[in-house]
């Protein structure tokens, strides 16, 4: 029913983010400067603009190639821990395309859980911790729920990232307990965390995009 | 590949390259050339922080072998990135062979290295590299968490238990027990002590506080008792470490018998000039222990914590420096402070006390005064006296507590002390302080510079005892001579007071023509400057007829606080300073600070040669803001003062253009002010030796004898070993003065900034070479002034051109004294 979602509009919305990120990087910086290292915004910086130079360099055919080119080029350029974090985010939805070249709706969501269970795995985080975890969880329970309720994707989006920019808004007053963040303690609360807020930029750029 | 090493390979993995392969080369002292497979991971290049989790695959895969692969990693994306390496790795029989270690990445490096380099298993390794990590948290954490540390799979059945008898002449004191102590944290076991002789006890090995309430003496039966993986191995380090005395040496023994002052190397001169009066020590911080504004629990916590941590720092700081100037030995005691900081149940204690809403200051000084109560309540007179070490401890983390500035007398006399950072012998009141004896220390040390630049006689190195000596209790010390006399006889008293008598009458005499120019006898005309660090100096040297200040260190304004100062608070300081100096020209060195002389607010990596490293001028180009706020300090006096700047430890033309271009931009559009002088120190060699290339750029050269000397000869002053080397009256460092004094002749005035401008012996040779300004300690203005009066340049310039061609300094000694004896009999 549902039209498939072309690689074309998967990989627009990689670069919208990447421009996103761009925008926001002293933002994002700035937010990190307040409970971590002040480098998150110029490390996810770095990272989106190698992997928007290495989709330059070499176009992927298919979504499971594209977003393992993203994973693999954050992996090796971001540097901080968003670096394994984002990295794998990706990684884990190109594993779940696979070879397909047709993705439909719900092959996107199932990878984009597929991403939040890597993340997960990877960060070990859970909910209130005050990470990435708290925006990404539910942007995909909210783009499930609206794809079972049979919305269009392009809705489930909007409602992914009202959710994500609801759950970045509800890290600032949490206390952080993961990552560099965590050593500040009761410091940490009172701002907005920075990866929360990456990944509600993530999802804002997916409702910027042609899906 | 037969020579490739075949033990398990090590990758470590880092935020910082420079990090993972100085902690490499760290591991790599351990080894003794023993070969191992090891590799980094770290950085996104050689300065961008970052780990990468192919770079870590790829790691893996080149060290990986039979044996297998630990990797080690720092914090945060480290141990992310090497997780991911993993599921990058295609080959699962070689996933299978690496070990993730959770060791913290140095000490784990450390250990592991070792153990791989001796064959160990993969599993052995990781095993080492966790107690290593077990150690540490031992160490750090609170007592109830040490024990939840240890493998809950582990069960505390097999309890092992074992008796040492206490060997050592004192007892279980701070220096074995501290030995006792880092030996059990190091392993991971839980272990139980227990006075079998007394009764006291049990109490746990990890707490220094707490094993010196054993009150264990020579002779008692100790019950060791030890649960958890290395429970046997604990027992058995202790039962061995008991029978070699907790390695404590046998003249650690004499020197705690009641004796003369002299310890085995002291006591020694270190600053000329007989005091004598009344033993006065550093009082306890003036701490109000009312602390007005109590701040939630977790803030109060992390005071204490932060607190600790920087008195930690000093404290290694410290001991760093006694080791390498006066011996690992007499560094010891500072191991038992660092113990003491990193108590877990003091430390809890503290916690405790926060915990029911008391302020860091009150908790702090409330625990500490019942630790010291308690060893200050032990039978044993040795004992007792370590209540001293758990009283210096706590006085200093008071004074980081409460931002209180360096200890202080109160009363006049003299001042018996362990020893004295650069800031407190900075800070000492001569007007209070007649003389200071330390129990450490070294005649190079900066405390015993600073001591003679103001005119405090002192002694060092007098061994621990003189800390013994009752406050008021009368001593005489010769700072010439390095005679210290403890509640003398009254003819021995009588004896020294007329020594003292001579030599101030000799100074009187000196002073009374102090304000008139030095002019020899052939009517040469010198400029004698002085050495200033302070307002205070200023003023000395201004009552002591310097005709202006030749170097103003102003490091003495960076120093010992935790934020730099600003460009109003250097302003105001350096216009204090112009203004006694009342139109006198004034010389301002920038900066000059390094490794051996670290910064709170001035991070600087640790340095193996801090003399050699980043300071000076160095630090200051990296610090380019630092540089210009001073700098523009310096601008803003040099409108209204005659001002010279110069900058320190200038290697190479680059670096004096870079100076002048922050000089330039400090001094804003209207440019330079007019009466502004620039100029250069020459301490190291290589400018010495290319001093042509560097005159077209500066207006004056000021010669720091006491680096060019040290690097010339390449002997460390600060290291009693080769101090005697460092002599500014080799030929060697003679001639780099002769050759920057005949390339500026006529173009730049060359002045001499070091210990030698002061030196009798040396001022004719200086004067001969062509010196005309001489900037020295205030006190030795006089004197100074004195001595160019008697001199006759030209016979100068000749005693200097023979000087150039003898061997060594005692040659040149023994010329320039013929040639006094000379002038004075003829």
């Amino acid at each position: 029913m549902a039209d498939n979602v072309t690689t074309a509009v998967l990989e627009e919305w990689v670069r919208t983010f990447a421009t996103q990120v761009a925008e926001n990087r002293d933002h994002l910086t700035e937010l990190d400067a307040a409970i971590g290292d002040a480098d998150h915004g110029s490390n996810m910086d770095r990272g989106m603009k190698a992997a928007v130079a290495a989709l330059d360099e070499t176009p992927p055919a298919t979504a499971g190639a594209l977003f393992t080119k993203v994973g693999m080029t954050l992996v090796s350029t971001v540097g901080g821990a968003s670096g394994p974090l984002f990295g794998t985010f990706f990684l884990r939805m190109g594993t779940s395309f696979g070879d397909s070249d047709a993705v439909t709706p719900q092959d996107f969501a199932t990878a984009l859980r597929a991403g939040l269970g890597g993340v997960v795995a990877r960060g070990k985080a859970e909910p209130g911790d005050k990470t990435m975890y708290d925006a990404l969880a539910p942007a995909v329970d909210a783009l499930d729920a609206a794809l079972a309720e049979q919305s269009p994707l392009g809705a489930g989006l909007k409602a992914a990232r009202d959710a994500a920019a609801a759950g970045r808004d509800a890290t600032t007053p949490m206390l952080a307990r993961k990552g560099r963040a965590s050593y500040l303690g009761e410091r940490s609360v009172g701002h907005q965390d920075p990866g929360a807020t990456t990944v509600a930029l993530l999802l804002e750029a997916a409702t910027e995009s042609s899906f | 590949m037969t020579d490739e090493p075949q033990g398990v390979g090590l990758v470590v993995v880092s935020h910082s390259r420079a990090l993972a392969r100085a902690a490499v080369a760290l591991a790599g002292e351990m080894l003794h050339g023993r070969p191992i497979r090891i590799e980094i991971a770290a950085g996104l290049d050689d300065t961008t922080f970052g780990t990468d989790a192919v770079s870590i695959k790829e790691a893996i895969e080149r060290v990986d072998g039979p044996a297998g692969v630990v990797v080690l990693m720092d914090l945060g994306s480290a141990v992310l990135s090497a997780e991911l390496a993993l599921d990058l790795i295609a080959d699962p029989s070689v996933r299978d062979r690496v070990t993730l270690s959770p060791a913290p990445i140095v000490e784990g490096l450390i250990v592991a290295a070792v153990a791989a380099a001796g064959g160990a298993s993969r599993a052995e390794v990781a095993a080492e590299a966790r107690g290593a990590l077990m150690g540490k948290a031992a160490h750090l954490s609170a007592p109830d968490e040490t024990t939840a540390v240890a493998e809950p799979g582990q069960v505390a059945a097999d309890e092992i238990v074992g008796v040492f008898t206490v060997d050592n002449p004192h007892g279980l004191h701070a220096r074995p027990a501290a030995r006792l102590v880092s030996e059990v944290r190091g392993l991971d076991a839980s272990v139980q002590l227990r006075n079998v002789t007394t009764g006291a006890g049990p109490v746990p090995a990890g707490s220094l506080s707490r094993v010196a309430t054993l009150a264990a003496l020579r002779g008692h039966e100790v019950e060791v008792r030890a649960s958890g993986p290395q429970a046997q191995e604990a027992v058995e380090h202790l039962l061995t470490l008991a029978r070699r005395r907790f390695d404590e040496p046998e003249d650690a023994t004499m020197k705690a018998e009641p004796a003369p002052a002299a310890a085995a190397t002291g006591p020694l001169p270190a600053s000329p000039g007989i005091a004598i009066g009344p033993v006065r020590r550093l009082t306890t911080v003036p701490v109000d222990l009312e602390q007005t504004v109590v701040g939630e629990p977790s803030a109060e916590w992390r005071r204490i914590v932060e607190s600790v941590a920087a008195v930690r720092r000093e404290i290694e700081h410290v001991r760093v420096l006694t080791t390498r100037e006066v011996g690992a030995e007499e560094a010891s005691i500072f191991d038992a402070h660092l113990s003491l900081l990193a108590d877990a149940e003091m430390l809890a204690d503290v916690k405790t006390r926060i915990g029911t809403g008391v302020g860091a200051v009150a908790a702090w000084a409330g625990c500490l005064a019942d630790v010291e109560a308690q060893w200050a309540g032990l039978p044993d007179p040795y004992l007792r006296e370590r209540a001293e070490d758990v009283h210096a401890v706590s006085d200093q983390v008071l004074r980081a507590l409460t931002g209180e500035p360096a200890r202080q007398t109160v009363a006049e006399g003299i001042l018996v002390a362990r020893d004295l950072t650069p800031a407190e012998a900075a800070g000492l009141d001569a007007s209070l302080v007649t003389g200071v004896v330390l129990a450490q220390g070294s005649p190079t040390s900066h405390a015993a510079i600073l001591a003679r630049a103001r005119d405090i006689p002192l002694v060092v190195a007098a061994g621990r005892d003189v800390l013994a000596v009752p406050e008021g209790t009368t001593v005489i010390l010769d700072g010439g001579s390095g005679e210290l006399r403890i509640d003398p006889s009254p003819e021995l008293l009588a004896e020294f007071r007329r020594r003292a008598a001579d030599l101030a009458e000799r100074r009187a005499q000196h002073l009374a023509l102090a304000e008139q120019p030095a002019i020899s006898v052939d009517g040469t005309r010198f400029a004698v400057a002085a050495n200033v660090g302070s307002v205070a100096d200023a003023r000395s040297s201004l009552a002591a007829g310097a005709d202006g200040a030749g170097l103003v260190r102003t490091e003495f304004l960076f120093l010992g606080r935790s934020t730099a100062p600003d460009i109003a608070e250097q302003e105001a300081e350096y216009l204090a300073i112009a203004e006694v100096m009342g139109g006198r020209r004034i010389t301002l060195r920038t900066l000059d600070v390094g490794g051996d002389k670290p910064l709170a607010y001035l991070p600087m990596p640790f340095e193996a040669n801090p003399y050699l490293g980043r300071r000076g001028i160095r630090l200051s180009l990296d610090h380019g803001d630092l540089l210009r706020d001073q700098l523009v300090a310096v601008c803003a006096i040099a409108r209204r003062y005659p001002t010279s700047v110069m900058f320190p430890m200038v290697a190479t033309l680059g670096e004096l253009l870079d100076a002048r271009q922050v000089l330039a931009d400090a001094a804003g559009p209207d440019g330079l002010p007019a009466g502004l002088k620039v100029g250069m120190m020459v301490e190291v060699p290589a400018a010495a030796l290319k001093i042509e290339s560097f005159l077209p750029h500066v207006d004056f050269v000021s010669i720091g004898t006491n680096d060019l000397t040290q690097y010339a000869l390449a002997a460390e002053r600060g290291n009693g070993a080769v101090a005697a080397l460092s002599d500014a009256l080799d030929p060697g460092v003679l001639h780099l003065i002769d050759r920057v004094c005949r390339a500026a002749h006529g173009r730049v005035d060359v002045a001499v900034c070091g210990e030698a401008a002061s030196d009798e012996l040396a001022i004719p040779v200086l004067a001969g070479l062509g010196v005309r300004e001489l900037s020295v300690s205030p006190y030795a203005v006089p004197r100074v002034k004195a001595a160019i009066r008697e001199l006759d340049v030209t016979r100068c310039a000749a005693l200097a051109a023979e000087a150039l061609t003898l061997a060594g300094p005692d040659d040149v000694r023994k010329l320039v004294l013929a040639m006094l004896s000379e002038t004075t009999g003829g």
